[in-house]
């Protein structure tokens, strides 16, 4: 008879929902008749016939229960796994908590990395319009490229609203990054706080909650106020009942008695705009100007629902060309929240911003979490030869493979569940240090969302880590494996050593980054800027100090303890450029070119050293008079520069003295040319103090300026602070790679003790042998620990390079650097020689001394 | 006597495993409809009536020997049962009793 052979598919769609009971002859019976009707009308039919029987039979009589049976068993068996995997961590401690330790590491710097880029994508969109808030930015073309920002004129905003019907509110405001800082005072005291000069339809616009007054009525005098409550409770100490109660502010120049029509709720912690108190716009326009030509303001747009931004754009543009001849930005709306991350534009382009350092964070994540979950890979097959017998004596009782898997997989997730849990301590433990490097203030809070993540993350981890072992172990043949045969392929073992390399590598670039930052931290803190940087107190001149400078200046240079004291316009280490210099004739137009200016005894409170000529002097009447820097000098071209004249801003300077070059910007730049002149408006005043006595001087200061200007607080700094804050990037940077140094090499070292581990295991045999034939323990120790070594070498030759060209380039952006010294490449590696024996060193060692006997017994 | 209601087809199914004596399952049974009542039968609606047969104890089952054509699957042999035969019985007389009560002018038309 010619047999043809029946399709398999029918057949086994049968045997899966068949009540196996009925199964089996019913299959015959299928059979038989496709054995007929093969003969019949052909197999092409024959098969289809029989798909379409199998089909038939799908009735609820004929289909198995499958979830009672089958979920009972589940339970069952997971219970089983469970305790199997408890019973397993129990026993092999070690392992266990190296694992424990690893993936709560990874998971760890994962969840932190999450919070971070969570928080920084959630900045600014908490407006409800959000999706209809935009800011309007402008291209403006200068003579080096285009350049774009977000000045607008003042009246843009009532136009905008008035002319194109898709706008449906169009807000301006003054800049939020000015940060004015506002000084108010009330029946109980003076406060300092930061505002701004909004228009009226601002909280309509923004969501910041109004808690008291009128939404329509916030502005409707220019004396308005509208203040946070935050401010509210420092002025009255109460948020209730303040509205028409009336605040004195005062800034700069300007002075207003101004009332309050309402109260808000502080914007929080994720808006980039953060302010106490707002004031009418109309009032800025009339003091600042309001000029079409004139970009001193910011404007915000709420568009129409459903309309398209890019279609306003255009309008925009005819806008601006309808009201001024001037060539002026071309204007473009950009969605509000957009701002915070993507804030960089190159010519005109949209070029990344903070975004960047989102992806590249959410990189490292991936990446940690990764290496973490292929060191408990590694880990896991590196321990096979414990569990081969487990594996041979359950699959020769009959369990499938299927089982075996979901038996790992699911010690694996108990695993990353476990980890999570220590993770999370470790999060919280690191949050408050963390918010501290970042700048952030991050919290843990428990709600759906934080679980889902968390909870998804440790799954994922323990799927991704398990799988391979997983798979791996429940790959071995029964039979081999009872008789003690573990075969490994090359292939395995050369992507472990890639893995430990690697991991190598990345530990030792970072320990040479933290090298090198650590060193040109200390480098910039005990740089000589060319005078005492240290015990030089700043602060403002403002009130009755700022009405009668001279003698306060006078009067506090008695105090005991001052040294010296003078006042300055202009920040310490960020002059303003020249303006209009001119000497001999030709105009200066240098970039780098600093402009101090300053009041007497400025030099001398500062300590500058005075290379030729004097400093300015009250002795001498003359106030046309400039001090220049050695490098001006140089710049200039002047020989024998005492006493020639220079032109600034059209009135002629006479040059009365020279000053050793000295740092007035940050280590990022040369030392550039600059000059001193004298000022008669003082922003800051200077003040130098004696070393060893700050806290009584600090004191009798505060006295003094009490006693001299009442109403106002002694807020002072010192020089030092502003220094600092010059390098705040470099020092996040430098903490945080201490920590993903630490984290690398921890995971590393991880890494490198499971190969040992799997090493060992393996080798047993050999050791034994090459024991019994007169090995020593020293030998043997040698020769373990030289595999690793060379490893280790390996990875020190390919990262020193790396490393070297990564921080020649990191410090090539400081004009004043160390130099790269051998050491610390040589200190890097020696490090990771070292991490590297005391981590295989207890392996080695366990190893080495062996008992033959023991592994040799039983072949 | 309520239990022992047939439907149509498993009637036709009792009467055929009876005619097929000792030799019937599924394929026979299959075919002996087919070819009597002239009419095509599922092997799923077979199957199911038979099994529901059985359930309610009208019919029995035993397996048989194999064939090489079934992939080494026996055969299910079905007989009556005596409870079956009471089945069958009952479906007839209550049948003939409706054909009694029929008026013979009924059927002249």
């Amino acid at each position: 008879m010619n047999q043809v052979k029946p399709p398999k598919f029918p057949l086994k769609l049968l045997k899966s929902f068949c009540k196996p009971e009925y199964h089996s002859d019913i299959e015959g019976d299928l059979l038989e008749f496709y054995a007929r009707r093969v003969k019949k009308i052909g197999p092409q039919k024959a098969r289809w016939l029989l798909l379409k029987d199998v089909l038939l039979l799908f009735r609820p009589g004929m289909i198995r229960s499958f979830k009672p049976l089958q979920f009972l068993n589940h339970l069952t068996m997971l219970k089983h796994y469970i305790k199997l995997s408890f019973r397993g961590f129990r026993r092999h401690q070690s392992t266990f908590f190296i694992n424990l330790l690893g993936l709560s590491t990874g998971l760890a710097c994962t969840f932190l990395i999450y919070l971070w880029v969570a928080d920084e994508l959630s900045i600014d969109k908490f407006h409800e319009n959000d999706a209809r808030l935009y800011q309007v930015m402008g291209n403006y073309q200068q003579a080096d490229g285009i350049n774009t920002w977000n000045g607008t004129s003042a009246k843009l905003a009532e136009a905008l609203e008035e002319e194109i019907p898709e706008i449906e509110l169009a807000v301006g405001a003054t800049d939020p990054d000015w940060q004015m800082t506002f000084n108010l005072s009330v029946e109980e005291g003076k406060f300092k706080s930061v505002g701004k000069f909004v228009d009226e339809d601002y909280f309509k616009l923004f969501s910041y909650d109004l808690l008291l007054g009128d939404e329509d009525q916030l502005f409707s005098g220019k004396t308005s106020i509208v203040i946070s409550e935050n401010l509210a409770l420092n002025l009255f100490q109460t948020t209730e009942n303040i509205l028409g109660e009336t605040v004195e502010w005062q800034l700069q120049q300007a002075k207003l008695v101004a009332t309050i029509t309402g109260v808000f709720k502080a914007p929080p912690y994720n808006s980039t705009d953060q302010f106490d108190l707002v004031l009418p716009f109309e009032l800025y326009q009339q003091v600042y100007g309001n000029d079409w030509q004139n970009p001193n303001s910011v404007t915000y747009v709420l568009l129409e629902k459903g309309v398209d931004a890019v279609s306003v754009n255009d309008k925009l543009e005819n806008i601006l060309q309808s009201k001024t001849s001037d060539p002026g930005p071309n204007l473009f709306l950009k969605p509000y929240s957009e701002n915070y991350l993507f804030g960089k534009y190159e010519n005109g382009v949209q070029a990344g911003g903070r975004v960047e350092y989102v992806r590249l964070f959410s990189l490292i994540a991936l990446f940690i979490l990764g290496i973490a979950c292929i060191n408990f890979m590694n880990l896991s097959t590196a321990k096979s030869s414990r569990r081969m017998k487990e594996v041979g004596v359950k699959k020769t009782v009959g369990a499938g493979r299927s089982s075996l898997i979901t038996q790992y997989l699911s010690e694996s997730v108990l695993m990353a569940l476990l980890s999570l849990g220590l993770g999370i301590a470790f999060v919280l433990f690191l949050l408050p240090s963390f918010n501290d490097i970042t700048g952030k203030e991050i919290n843990l809070q428990f709600g759906p969302k934080l679980i889902l993540v968390g909870l998804g993350l440790a799954i994922f981890t323990g799927l991704a880590a398990g799988s391979y072992p997983a798979l791996y172990l429940s790959g071995f043949q029964p039979a081999m494996v009872l008789k003690g045969k573990l075969k490994g392929s090359m292939g395995e073992i050369w992507i472990r050593k890639g893995l430990v390399v690697f991991q190598f590598s990345l530990s030792i670039i970072l320990i040479v980054g933290v090298m090198v930052l650590f060193k040109q931290m200390e480098f910039i803190q005990n740089k000589n800027l060319g005078y005492d940087k240290d015990n030089i107190v700043l602060f403002q001149n403002e009130g009755k100090v700022a009405e009668d400078l001279e003698t306060f200046l006078a009067e506090v240079k008695n105090i005991p303890g001052v040294l010296n004291a003078s006042s300055v316009t202009n920040d310490l280490f960020s002059p303003p450029g020249i303006g209009d210099f001119q000497f001999e004739g030709r105009r200066i137009e240098q970039a780098d070119f600093g402009r101090f200016a300053v009041n007497y005894d400025f030099i001398e409170t500062l300590g500058l050293e005075l290379k030729e000529g004097r400093g300015f002097s009250r002795d001498f009447a003359e106030t046309n008079e400039i001090v220049l820097n050695e490098s001006a000098v140089k710049v200039m071209g002047i020989s024998g520069p005492i006493g020639k004249k220079a032109k600034l801003w059209g009135t002629d300077m006479t040059i009365v003295g020279v000053v050793q070059d000295f740092h007035f910007r940050s280590l990022h730049e040369n030392v550039g040319p600059m000059f001193f002149h004298l000022s008669s408006y003082s922003n800051n005043i200077v003040v130098r103090i004696n070393a060893g006595r700050e806290k009584e001087t600090l004191a009798s200061l505060d006295q003094y300026y009490k006693q001299f200007n009442p109403g106002y607080v002694f807020d002072y700094k010192f020089l030092d602070e502003d220094y600092q804050a010059l390098y705040l990037s470099e020092k996040r940077v430098a903490i945080l790679s201490r920590y993903f140094a630490g984290v690398a090499i921890i995971i590393s070292c991880l890494g490198l003790f499971g190969l040992a581990t799997f090493t060992a295991e393996r080798r047993r045999k050999e050791i034994g042998i090459r024991k019994i034939l007169g090995s020593s323990v020293f030998l043997i120790i040698k020769m373990l620990s030289s595999e690793f070594t060379k490893m280790v070498v390996l990875a020190i030759f390919l990262a020193l390079p790396i490393s070297y060209l990564l921080a020649s380039k990191w410090l090539s952006g400081f004009a004043y650097h160390i130099t790269l010294q051998w050491w610390i490449f040589a200190g890097a590696g020696i490090i990771a020689l070292i991490l590297t024996w005391l981590t295989i060193g207890h392996q080695t060692l366990k190893t080495a001394r062996i008992n033959p006997v023991r592994f040799l017994r039983d072949e | 006597m309520k239990n022992l209601k047939l439907g149509e087809f498993e009637e036709i199914v009792i009467l055929t495993v009876g005619i097929l004596h000792g030799n019937a399952y599924g394929v026979t049974i299959k075919d002996e409809i087919e070819k009597r009542l002239d009419r095509q039968v599922s092997v799923g609606a077979l199957q199911i009536t038979l099994r529901r047969l059985e359930k309610k104890g009208y019919l029995s089952s035993a397996h048989g020997e194999t064939a090489p054509t079934r992939g080494g699957r026996p055969k299910l042999f079905f007989t009556i049962t005596a409870y079956g035969k009471k089945a069958v019985e009952y479906t007839r007389q209550k049948r003939n009793e409706l054909w009694d009560a029929l008026p013979p002018i009924v059927l002249d038309l």
